[in-house]
């Protein structure tokens, strides 16, 4: 299963929702997108995790990327609605407490 | 019981084959009865040994080999990640504590070994017979009455 991403742009926000597995083999995928959201978004990067059937270490470390990107940029970065194996793995890596996490989207 | 059900894997070091690997060891632990979420624990961090190995040993080649073992041990059940590629250092798969960091002194690399320690019982990172890295997980197999 590969990794899809969906973005979409509503006034100052960009969202990326994102479906699929997420590994070292499609995590770079994921790190251009994010980055380049940070880059053009006016106020806020979402990214919606309701689709991701498997993230590993290697997703956890792209989503660290994006908040520290967000946070030079002097903008907003949240995660939206993952599914359980994302927060499991957000708990295994002590992380889960780091994002701005809303449970739903 | 004592009849062992060993499984052996050679993979080229290609991340695009770690999903087949998931799925395949995935399928061999389901065999023993253990929960899901200890199910999907084992998949991430056997994945995670083996992502270091693609990403540090081979430094990212996709054309080297990497060999899985999955073996009954006693009251274990015993995981092998194999490569040839550069010796890990040492102080790169140590154990830290994995206190809840701030943004600031977060570092994103090294998560997967902390995972692999944080979901196995036993784990060994061991040079390789002629060269290369070995890393040996193992886990306690459940009690009959969770499975």
């Amino acid at each position: 299963m590969a990794l899809d991403l969906d973005r979409s742009v509503t006034d100052d926000r960009v969202q990326i929702a994102v479906s699929g597995e997420v590994d070292l083999y499609t995590s770079p995928e994921l790190r251009s997108a994010i980055l380049e959201a940070v880059e053009t978004a006016d106020s806020e990067v979402v990214v919606d995790l309701a689709g991701v059937k498997y993230m590993d270490s290697s997703g956890v470390a792209t989503l660290v990327e994006g908040l520290r990107s967000a946070h030079q940029h002097d903008k907003i970065f949240k995660l939206v609605a993952p599914s359980p194996q994302v927060t499991k793995v957000l708990e295994l890596t002590r992380l889960d407490s780091v994002f701005e996490i809303e449970p739903t989207a | 019981m004592a009849r062992s059900c060993d499984l052996r894997l050679s993979a080229r070091s290609d991340p695009r084959l770690l999903g087949s690997i998931r799925s395949l060891v995935r399928g061999w632990v389901e065999a023993f009865g253990l929960a899901p979420d200890r199910t999907d624990e084992v998949v991430l961090a056997i994945d995670e040994a083996c992502s270091n190995a693609i990403r540090h040993s081979y430094r990212g080649r996709c054309d080297r080999a990497l060999e899985l073992n999955l073996r009954t041990a006693g009251e274990f059940l015993e995981f092998e990640v194999c490569d040839h590629g550069q010796p890990c250092p040492p102080e790169h798969v140590s154990r830290r504590d994995l206190h809840t960091p701030t943004l600031a002194d977060l570092k994103p690399g090294g998560l997967g070994v902390q995972l692999i320690y944080v979901v196995f019982d036993e784990v060994e990172f061991r040079p390789g017979k002629t060269r290369g890295n070995r890393v040996i997980m193992r886990l306690r197999r459940p009690e009959r009455a969770e499975g």
